[in-house]
């Protein structure tokens, strides 16, 4: 699986890795079916265009998770609060557009070698820290070195773990050379948000409040900052405009974070307006609150997948054909209409539709292991896998309607799956250490689909535990990290996708939507597949 | 006086112990790993072992009881996992809030349960019996926080009277932005308490009211409002004591799930919080608070006791 053609890695170089650049090369390559799948990328929500934002005001935003543990980037490991809360906070090198196309942030330009090995950043001018210090490039040294320092114990330390080489040549330049390629490596260690790793942080501020503090009241660089008494790790906690943000101060004066476990309380909150937006929106509160007239939901692709994994080292599930039976037992549209009420798409593969260049559109191909109940009765008999009591695991994060209908559709076959249905601590151990015949697995919040297939279909992937190990998927999926042109990178995650179809490495069933509420008064939201920007956000009141 | 309540200090002290012993094992027992927890989708083998060596869960279960135990015995609770904050912390956060949610309960399950308990034993075997015992019924079988959510969409979504979710400071915030957002949880937990309450209240009055003490002051001629006030309730109110203690239980317990659905971070929740995350730490520190306050409450209302009834003396 090397490189068939000598590829330019050049075209990540900014300051623009974009939708229009992919698109170009996706016709050069013929990749009609990607081309036109980023026709359909996500939009903007309804925000006038007409009207003229007004600044000021404060958007109190309901956040659906009991704790934000830390707000130090290189601690954090709650992917749904990176990716919307973290932005805000903290600025990095780059940042995502509405396509999750990269696009400069603290970095106004920078380019990659041909060979994919060397990076190299140049900052803007006059970018500053919450604090009034100046950003150079030394606070990314002192960045980069806290997040490898074991001592640390970073849980982003394995995304630079290829870098062999970090350098400052000057104020204003930052270098980097990698080992091997790594193709999702701006994405995963750069970005605004996911790109923890190398999300700059204020030595000065750190050394003055020690690592523990600096987690409740860090200084950043984003759009706003944190109110250092208000922070609450259960409660929430406050943050306001900083006027030295490079791009601007934002519109709104304060955002009032508040963190609600309980998604009813959310809804109920939104509803008598002691709430402005709440993030996420409940899939069973969709339709409340969208035939509310007040309230605005913003639906988008996400970058998740879940599918039906199946236990190779517990007999009948490493035949291939009693996995194919369970695969096309599975009827995607019913699934999807029934566990979320039509609040997903139905899946073919790993590929999320957030990631529009790599997206396959599954009404424009064959799916070798789509349902069809009949092929997968007598699958199931030639398999000898009637009257077979498998063991599924679930939890709360993957929810009891999905698994029930995920038995219900494999009683359609004969199989007798037996539910077991536990606490989150407990079923993160269960998966971990192999212990099921099967679940629902899949990725959460990916920066890019990387995450989502390495970590579960290589080999040596630290979540594949249930004993995937294909050589021509390893083979494919180094090959994806190998290769920086993301329409060649699109054409090798969908060969991948074909194989893992085949192989039924999984039954790919679902991408949930990402959904975010508002009150009909909040303007300017920008639909980034879950991530939230703030700073263009205003209130028309 | 002294020398009792010396010893049941020192019983509590044990009792405390042995609650403190019993958690540190069972929490351990449960299966989960708070270090896979706390990674989530960051697990990777090397990072799940870092982390588990900075938090000093890579020694024995022996050796972390020992541990615990001493700095127990310094007033250190230690630190979450999960969230790196201290119990101490934690604890001195979330406390207010539920003893705020607490006492408002209590007030209002009080308030309830003394006037329709007086009334229905009053009223016996009529209508307005029969609707306290039906109204009691409802309110022990209701669960606190499905009454929550519901008095949220009334009360909040619909008539917009509360606030349908948060705390606020009675310190920073003032008395009215406190108590409208203690009222509604405070119903919902209050009502189950008032429901017990009340058939005590109206068992104990009942019993009383058919004492020959009463028939001598009816005889003497006291009016009917002192018979009750001043000779029926106060012997009435003894089992009602006992029972309040007991179901303070409840009321902290209701606090739990309540606090959930009102988004407030009092105790209850954190502990929620802790168990689900495995936060080895906090459940410890938590549970303790619990049965110091669960034992304080019982040696209260012992001598509670002595206040309403001189013929009890402790010695």
């Amino acid at each position: 699986m090397e490189s068939r053609h000598p590829i330019d890695w050049s075209v990540l170089s900014g300051p623009y890795v974009s939708r229009r650049t992919l698109m170009k090369l996706a016709m050069g390559t013929g990749a009609a079916a990607f081309a036109a799948s980023l026709q359909a990328s996500p939009k903007a929500s309804a925000a006038s265009a007409l009207q003229e934002p007004v600044t000021g005001g404060t958007l109190r935003l309901g956040f659906l998770n009991s704790q934000i543990v830390t707000l130090d980037p290189g601690l954090l490991a709650q992917g749904v609060v990176a990716g919307s809360i973290l932005p805000s906070l903290h600025s990095s090198l780059v940042q995502f557009d509405t396509d999750l196309g990269i696009i400069p942030d603290l970095a106004e330009d920078w380019t990659v070698s041909e060979d994919g090995l060397s990076y190299s950043f140049t900052l803007r001018e006059g970018i500053t820290f919450h604090n009034g210090d100046a950003i150079t490039s030394a606070d990314f040294q002192y960045t980069f070195d806290r997040t490898t320092n074991p001592d640390f114990a970073s849980p982003h330390a394995n995304k630079l773990a290829s870098v062999t080489d970090f350098q400052t040549p000057d104020e204003r330049t930052v270098t980097l050379t990698l080992s091997d390629p790594f193709a999702p490596f701006l994405a995963v260690a750069c970005t605004r948000g996911p790109g923890r790793a190398l999300t700059p942080v204020s030595a000065r501020a750190i050394e003055e409040m020690g690592d523990e503090q600096f987690g409740m009241t860090p200084v950043g660089s984003g759009p706003f900052m944190i109110v250092p008494e208000t922070y609450d790790v259960g409660q929430g906690f406050d943050m306001v405009a900083f006027d030295g943000w490079y791009g601007g101060r934002p519109y709104l004066d304060t955002i009032e974070v508040r963190l609600v476990p309980e998604p009813s309380s959310a809804v109920s909150g939104l509803e008598a307006g002691d709430l402005d937006a709440i993030d996420p929106v409940p899939a069973t509160s969709f339709e409340q609150l969208n035939s509310n007239s007040d309230l605005v939901v913003l639906q988008q692709p996400s970058t998740m997948w879940r599918g039906v994994v199946m236990n190779y080292a517990r007999p009948p599930w490493d035949n291939p054909v009693a996995r194919m039976a369970v695969s096309k037992a599975i009827d995607r549209q019913a699934f999807v209409d029934t566990a979320f009420f039509g609040l997903a798409t139905p899946g073919i593969g790993a590929i999320a539709p957030a990631f529009g260049w790599a997206y396959v559109d599954p009404a424009t191909v064959e799916n070798p292991q789509g349902y069809n109940l009949d092929e997968a009765k007598a699958l199931a008999e030639e398999a000898g896998i009637v009257g077979v009591q498998p063991v599924i695991i679930s939890s709360e994060e993957i929810g009891q309607r999905p698994t029930e209908v995920l038995r219900t559709a494999l009683t359609e076959i004969g199989l007798d799956p037996q539910v077991d249905f536990q606490q989150a601590a407990t079923f993160n151990e269960r998966w971990q250490s192999g212990d099921f015949d099967l679940f629902l697995h899949g990725s959460v919040v990916d920066a890019d689909p990387d995450d989502g297939h390495w970590n579960i279909f290589h080999s040596t992937g630290p979540w594949n535990t249930y004993g995937y190990n294909s050589a021509d998927a390893d083979a494919l999926l180094e090959a994806t990290r190998a290769t920086s042109d993301q329409a060649e990178r699109a054409r090798l995650f969908q060969e991948l996708q074909v194989v893992l179809q085949t192989d039924v490495a999984a039954a790919f069933v679902y991408h949930v939507f990402d959904l975010f509420a508002h009150h009909a008064d909040v303007q300017g939201v920008v639909g980034i597949p879950e991530q939230r920007y703030y700073e263009k956000v205003w209130l028309d009141r | 006086m002294a020398r009792y309540l010396i010893r049941r200090l020192i019983h509590s002290a044990f009792l405390i112990w042995g609650v403190a012993t019993l958690v540190f094992f069972a929490i351990r027992l449960v299966p989960g790993d708070p270090v896979v927890q706390m990674l989530g989708p960051e697990y990777t083998p090397e990072a799940a072992d870092a982390m588990r060596q900075k938090l000093g869960l890579d020694e024995s279960i022996g050796s972390q009881y020992v541990k615990w135990m001493g700095d127990l015995l310094r007033g250190d609770m230690g630190s979450s996992i999960a969230t790196n904050e201290t119990v101490v912390d934690a604890i001195r956060t979330g406390l207010p809030k539920t003893l705020s949610l607490s006492l408002v309960a209590f007030i209002i399950g009080v308030g309830i349960a003394l006037p329709t308990g007086i009334l229905a034993a009053l009223k016996r075997n009529t209508w307005i019996d029969y609707l306290a015992s039906l109204i009691a019924f409802i309110g022990v079988s209701m669960p606190g926080f499905w009454l929550g959510i519901l008095l949220i969409i009334v009360f909040s979504v619909n008539l917009g009277w509360f606030p349908a979710l948060g705390y606020a400071e009675l310190r920073d915030d003032g008395f009215r932005a406190w108590i409208e957002r203690l009222i509604l949880p405070g119903i919902a937990i209050g009502t189950a308490y008032a429901a017990i309450l009340m058939r005590f209240v109206r068992a104990g009055l009942l019993e009383t009211m058919s004492s020959d003490y009463i028939r001598t002051a009816r005889a003497k001629g006291v009016a009917e409002p002192g018979v009750i006030a001043r000779h029926a309730m106060r012997n009435a109110l003894i089992p009602v004591v006992t029972v309040m203690g007991i179901q303070l239980a409840l009321l902290l317990s209701g606090t739990v799930a309540v606090e959930m659905v009102f988004s407030i971070r009092g105790i209850g929740r954190i502990l929620i919080g802790a168990i689900f995350d495995r936060d080895y730490p906090m459940v410890q520190g938590i549970v303790l608070l619990i049965a110091v306050i669960f034992v304080l409450a019982n040696l209260a209302v012992d001598i509670l006791y002595t206040a309403i009834d001189p013929r009890i003396r402790y010695a």
